[in-house]
């Protein structure tokens, strides 16, 4: 049975409870590898890890709503920013001490997560994502023109950590800081999705109606986890405004609000670990191509992207899990079996879990 | 067997689509751990009924009650915390969720984890996994409690549609079609572990069918619909003798 289980959907289980030796090692040399890892590495690749970290929460985040809830935003970044600003002007025209600024400054996030999020859960599919859209450009709009408070184009400057976090360029204690911090958002987050609030939200992803047939109120929890998603991008920008020294209204723009999109589905939405993943492989795409021809950039991306989606719509974590590669090239679409009526289909089993891209 | 006591009612449930009075003035009485099937042609406005008192429409006129309460003008969601629960004509699983993950979300809702911050962080696959699987077992499924539902054969899917629907611990149950899509063996006991399951838990049915084989086997009462009203509701063999229904059933097939 346990074996069954961990077959499941979501294939790949964090070893909480010490389910897989494996699993167990791979975290072992993980967390090994990456607490050594500023003593030996150049500063650049110390900023670059940071870096890394607070586009795999952000990307962790986004999932929880796309990968888990079925709805596709395309404006998370307005939570990413409302994180970062608030963190700045609470350090800044508040005169908060930065710790508190930065605990305090996800809550303001959650905050516009919940208003925002009460007229997006209403809507469904592609208005859902246009709503979210808006409403990230309302974020970009207000920090734009505001100018006398959050400084308009130019941002807020100058807002950095206390000083045990804080060494120019980049301290190792910041990038400690930003590993110790993501690695328990990205648990809570784990284990979020893995509770019973999680799997009610997958039943919801899958089909609404019978959802609310069975008794849930599909709006409210689509608020909640819109409001956890909201909460922890903002943890993500908090990170990331201490860790740049600034903020500014591109923090709410449109490309950051594709980040996240584009880590999950490189990673693969329907694994925990999926935009993980797609974070260190989109940042390493960027540093190796990227970098060299930017303005080549969005169209690698994008070729990329479609190349994934395409050959692996499950991402790289649906391609490794649904072993997916032995169908190439451009295999059908096998997602789900969908059963006709009257028709008895064997199960194939094994192929179906891990998650697929189907959708 | 029926009791006396009426635990469902409407009285001149209306609803129209236009022009078109798909349920116009039905008033209806089911009485406690009665098996009653709903019967009528095609378009005789059954399920239209059935999504009017679960609340996915929202009706015109009338007021349903249920166990002593009015339930017209809940959300869905609400009328299924009543008591409530529902199957569907076609299948309606949660498809890439395994069949005991499926009767476990019934179950976090129903005894309220779902939003329980406390049951965060209690791991959702061993969470009510025992409970499930018994579910799981008194449908004949067990075997199957880790398949996708989406790749149960359909006849299984409207088995752990069931359990779904049981797991809300409801006093009523409806059932759009129970049997539809099977090969008539496959109806038979389908139909009977329903009647069983509805016996031992003391449940009352009400179950819309086009098998007449199923319908007169297994239904204590019977109301037929026609053109959005009640034409008839009787006992089987009072029904089977109505003229009218013999007119109407006649009439549409030839």
């Amino acid at each position: 049975m346990q074996g069954a289980l961990r077959k499941g959907l979501v294939g790949w289980r964090v070893p909480v409870v010490g389910v897989s030796v494996l699993a167990v090692v791979g975290w072992v040399l993980f967390l090994g590898a990456s607490l050594v890892f500023p003593k030996l590495a150049p500063v650049f690749w110390v900023q670059f890890a940071i870096d890394l970290f607070v586009l795999t929460l952000f990307g962790l985040s986004l999932n929880l709503l796309m990968g888990y809830g079925g709805m596709v935003s395309f404006g998370h970044a307005a939570y990413y920013a409302l994180g970062a600003y608030a963190s700045a002007l609470l350090v800044k025209k508040a005169g908060l001490p930065m710790p508190l600024a930065f605990v305090l400054g996800p809550f303001f996030a959650a905050g516009g997560a919940m208003v925002f999020g009460f007229f997006a859960v209403r809507l469904t599919a592609i208005y859902f994502a246009m709503l979210t859209l808006a409403f990230s450009q309302i974020v970009f709009a207000v920090v734009f023109k505001w100018t006398k408070f959050t400084g308009g184009d130019d941002g807020i400057q100058g807002v950095w950590p206390i000083k045990a976090l804080a060494a120019p360029p980049v301290s190792d204690n910041y990038y400690y800081f930003s590993l110790g911090v993501v690695l328990v958002c990205a648990l809570l987050l784990y284990l979020i999705v893995n509770s019973p609030f999680g799997y009610t939200l997958r039943a919801i992803r899958e089909n609404p109606r019978r959802a609310e047939m069975a008794g849930v109120n599909v709006r409210l929890h689509q608020w909640v986890a819109f409001v956890i998603a909201g909460f922890f991008a903002g943890v993500a920008g908090s990170l990331f405004v201490f860790f740049q020294g600034s903020v500014n209204p591109d923090y709410a723009g449109v490309a950051r609000s594709t980040d996240p999109l584009i880590v999950a589905l490189l990673g693969g939405m329907h694994n925990y670990l999926g935009p993980a993943v797609g974070a260190l492989l989109y940042k390493i795409i960027f540093f190796y191509v990227g970098r060299q021809f930017p303005f080549l950039w969005q169209l690698i991306v994008g070729i990329i992207l479609l190349g994934v989606i395409l050959l692996f719509p499950g991402g790289i974590m649906g391609a490794i899990t649904e072993r997916r590669w032995r169908r190439l090239p451009f295999g059908r679409r096998k997602g789900v079996p969908t059963v006709a009526p009257g028709e008895v289909e064997t199960p194939t089993g094994s192929s179906v879990g891990g998650g697929n891209g189907g959708r | 067997m029926a009791g006396d006591k009426v635990i469902f009612a409407c009285k001149g449930l209306s609803k129209a689509f236009g022009g078109l009075r798909a349920v116009d003035g039905v008033d209806l009485e089911v009485r406690e751990g009665e098996l009653r099937a709903l019967i009528g042609p095609n378009g005789a406005g059954k399920s239209t009924f059935f999504n009017l008192v679960t609340g996915q429409l929202r009706r015109d006129r009338g007021e349903v009650y249920f166990n002593g309460h009015r339930i017209d003008g809940l959300a869905p969601y609400q009328v299924m915390r009543k008591g409530i629960a529902r199957t569907f004509q076609i299948t309606s699983t949660f498809r890439r969720l395994t069949a005991l993950e499926n009767v476990q979300v019934a179950l976090f809702v129903h005894h309220q984890r779902h939003l329980n911050p406390l049951a965060l962080f209690v791991p959702g696959h061993k969470s009510m996994a025992e409970q499930a699987l018994h579910l799981l077992e008194q449908v004949g499924l067990a075997d199957s409690a880790h398949k996708p539902a989406g790749v149960l054969s359909y006849g299984d899917q409207k088995r752990l549609e069931l359990a779904i629907a049981l797991a809300s611990e409801p006093r009523l149950l409806l059932l759009d079609e129970p049997t539809a899509g099977m090969a008539p063996t496959e109806r038979r006991e389908a139909m009977a572990l329903i009647a069983r399951i509805a016996r031992e838990r003391g449940l009352t049915l009400l179950f819309t069918e086009h098998d007449m084989d199923v319908v007169f086997g297994y239904a204590e009462r019977i109301t037929v619909m026609h053109q959005g009203k009640v034409l008839v509701e009787g006992l089987p063999e009072e029904v089977r003798a109505s003229p009218e229904v013999q007119r109407v059933y006649l009439g549409e097939h030839g």
